[in-house]
């Protein structure tokens, strides 16, 4: 068992995922009887994958599953994974996997391109490292599951809008729903991405103070987006809010929770390809370092042997 | 042939007919108690529904066949006291198979006037129970409606023939009211005019959950008169602005030949709503609301036509389903007459079984005298293998009626192995 658990690799899960959609993409074609199934049971069997990966890594290597950005993107794939085949579950003729799997998919890819090195940590900015990881892993699920409402709404009141019957294997919830949804998420987005900013505040003036990890300058690119990210959720709730007793209120809350995911999509891009100094440790030179006060990283294998460009840490959104 | 039906649907049988030879619940009781005195020994089901009367007819065993249809057309223009001449010429009769293949058709609906409308499921169960109360259903009719029902359930769940609506107020509901609103149960119908159609679309609303309901009508008599028998509030027309601006949905089939909302009427109502969204479902024709009001944000306004569309364009989906439809028919008629057929040849079998076992039991009682010292457990052991060489010995006999059973009575075979092994009946 454990020896089976050791292969799984992100490929099988992705590619559990990949088939999953597939199966969603062919709703638009023909019916079957056995799709459905088939859906679950490839989705089911990606995440039970994925939750073993996450599980074997979180055995085998000290402080995952939020410590490492390559962590962070596994944990949000898994979450909206599991999203996924919930909602699939409970509503079998809404084509979420159409709109959610391909997020889970490219969450999986920007794992890949991460590193996999655990970010220097001590027990006391794991803690706010814990905090701050999960407060932006809250903000960028609840985005992403805006965004989905958001473009379902769209779809569905294009359909009403044109009079148009439901395709038999396309049911869309009802607008009222999806507008509720849109306008939660947004919010949820907007506080715990404002918490997660703050939180990386603190933990930035604690690594300042212990000297774990470079200290992230205020025009850090990392800074940058994430204010700029928080700044932008915070009006686009405030402008929900606003709008909400307006008749084009639901309307312009899709397009906004459209437009977040976007803003979203670029600070996960920015993160991947651009250079940072958020969750670097300190440049000194090791030998003149004691044992103890160094602190604590554990390079996994696959990660050492990356080469030396991509072995730093890059942040999470 | 052990089956036989008669019967006229909507499609063949004129109206004023369809009428009068129309059974009740308790006409049809005491048709199927004549029937049972009438032809003793045969099995009968008799179906009425509003669009159909058919009488299903079996026969008991092989020499009691069932009522020829032009008997059972004679016998239904008597229970009904019609000419029989008047209903020869419209009502349809067959014998056989066809008699299980229009009968699961019927069931799948794929012969309603509505296709694939599910009532028809109900109704042939309870004709099939009042057949079973009545003492006129038996082992053939019973085995024939229960696959008639097995039929209608596969039709149903796989293919999608009865899954799309096809009457303007439930798709107005289902397809439209309910892809705004998520339920219905904190929601303000609004009901302007008191037609039949606002009635039927009401009934919708009220199995989707709707509760709060205001009629508004010119006529206020009216208006009181459903209000009290839909269970609903009735309000004064002359405060339409208010009530417009209350509603959330709004079911319009005043008979007014100009716009009973005009735009300017639904902009004093539309600043008090608070942004929040209107179904509109304008039944009236001509129209109640002004087309222009549908291009307001948050309301959705359907007219009679956009809904028609939508019936069409469900009619047509279903239509598309009839090939599917046709050939699970197909498979569950061939089934079932293979395992009528088979069930023919249960007498041969089982003369031909009981020869086998009686010579067996001879050569085993000779043999026995001639082997006095055999104790029981040697007893027991020959006993069984007698048993399973005379099984193996039946089993490719067997397996070959079965086979022929599926395409139809194996006389030739049942007729050679009477000859060969000497089965006299």
């Amino acid at each position: 068992m454990i020896e089976f658990v050791s292969r799984i690799s992100v490929v099988c899960f992705a590619a559990s995922y990949a088939v999953a959609l597939v199966c969603e993409g062919s709703r638009l074609l023909f019916r079957s009887g056995v799709r459905g199934a088939a859906m679950v049971g490839f989705a089911g069997a990606g995440l039970v994958a994925h939750t073993l990966f996450l599980v074997w890594r979180a055995a085998n290597e000290p402080a995952v599953p939020l410590s490492s950005a390559f962590d962070w993107y596994l944990l949000a794939s898994w979450v909206l994974a599991g999203g996924y085949l919930w909602l699939t579950i409970a509503n079998p003729r809404t084509p979420v996997g159409l709109f959610l799997l391909p997020v889970v998919l490219g969450l999986i890819g920007a794992a890949e391109v991460s590193s996999r090195s655990p970010f220097p940590q001590s027990p006391a900015t794991q803690i706010w490292g814990a905090i701050h990881g999960s407060f932006n892993l809250a903000a960028s699920v609840a985005v992403a599951i805006g965004a989905l409402a958001g473009v379902l709404w769209l779809i569905q009141a294009a359909r009403l809008g044109r009079k148009q019957p439901p395709l038999r294997s396309f049911r869309l919830p009802s607008l009222e729903r999806l507008a509720h949804t849109t306008e939660r998420t947004l919010a949820i987005a907007a506080w715990t991405a404002a918490a997660g900013f703050l939180s990386g505040m603190v933990l930035n003036a604690v690594n300042r103070q212990r000297g774990l990890l470079e200290t992230v300058p205020w025009n850090d690119p990392v800074v940058l987006r994430m204010a700029g990210l928080v700044a932008w959720l915070v009006t686009a709730a405030v402008v929900v809010r606003v709008m909400g007793r307006r008749a084009d209120g639901p309307r312009i809350a899709a397009w906004l929770s459209l437009v977040s995911f976007g803003v979203l999509t670029a600070s996960i891009l920015w993160g991947l390809f651009g250079t940072t100094r958020h969750g670097v440790p300190p440049v000194r030179d090791m030998s003149e370092t004691s044992e103890a006060a160094l602190p604590r990283a554990w390079p996994t294998p696959a990660a050492a042997a990356r080469p030396a460009s991509a072995a730093a840490p890059e942040a999470t959104p | 042939m052990t089956l036989a039906f008669v019967g006229g649907t909507h499609r063949t049988v004129p109206l004023a007919l369809r009428e009068r030879l129309a059974f009740s619940a308790e006409q049809a009781a005491e048709a199927l108690g004549r029937f049972r005195e009438r032809f003793p020994g045969r099995e009968g089901v008799l179906l009425s529904t509003c669009n159909r009367v058919e009488f299903y007819a079996a026969g008991g065993r092989a020499d009691v066949p069932p009522p020829p249809p032009e008997q059972l057309v004679s016998f239904l223009a008597e229970c009904r006291g019609i000419d029989a001449d008047l209903l020869t010429p419209v009502l349809a009769g067959d014998r056989g198979e066809g008699v299980a293949r229009h009968l699961f058709s019927v069931a799948a609906g794929l012969d309603s006037m509505v296709l694939g409308e599910p009532q028809i499921v109900a109704q042939v169960k309870q004709a099939w129970s009042l057949a079973q109360e009545s003492r006129t259903s038996g082992p053939l009719t019973g085995e024939m409606f229960q696959a008639a029902l097995r039929t209608a359930k596969r039709v149903a769940t796989e293919t999608a023939i009865g899954r799309e609506r096809l009457s303007i107020p439930s798709v107005a509901v289902a397809d439209f009211a309910s892809g705004v609103f998520e339920r219905f149960d904190d929601k303000r119908v609004l009901l302007i005019g008191a037609g039949k159609m606002a009635a039927e679309t009401l009934r919708y609303l009220r199995v989707a959950g709707a509760r709060d309901v205001v009629i508004v009508n010119r006529t206020a008599g009216r208006a009181d008169e459903l209000a009290t028998r839909l269970g609903a509030r009735a309000g004064r027309f002359e405060d339409l602005s208010a009530e417009l601006a209350a509603a959330d949905l709004v079911v319009s089939t005043t008979g007014a030949t100009e716009p009973v909302v005009s735009p300017e009427l639904f902009g004093r109502a539309e600043s008090r709503r608070g942004g929040r969204p209107l179904v509109v479902l304008d039944l009236a024709v001509p129209r109640d609301f002004d087309p222009r009001i549908g291009t307001r944000p948050g309301v959705w306004l359907y007219s009679v036509d956009d809904l028609a569309a939508a019936c069409d364009a469900n009619r047509k989906s279903r239509q598309r389903e009839m090939p599917a439809a046709v050939m699970i028919i197909d498979e569950e008629t061939q089934r079932f007459m293979g395992d009528l057929h088979h069930r023919s040849t249960a007498p041969v079998i089982e003369r031909l079984r009981a020869g086998w076992s009686e010579t067996g039991e001879m050569e085993l009682d000779r043999l026995f005298r001639r082997l006095p010292t055999l104790d029981d457990a040697a007893r027991a052991e020959i006993r069984q293998a007698f048993d399973r060489y005379a099984a193996k010995l039946l089993h490719p006999p067997l397996a070959s009626l079965r086979s022929e059973s599926r395409a139809g009575p194996p006389h030739g075979l049942l007729d050679a192995l009477q000859r060969l092994f000497d089965l006299k009946d």
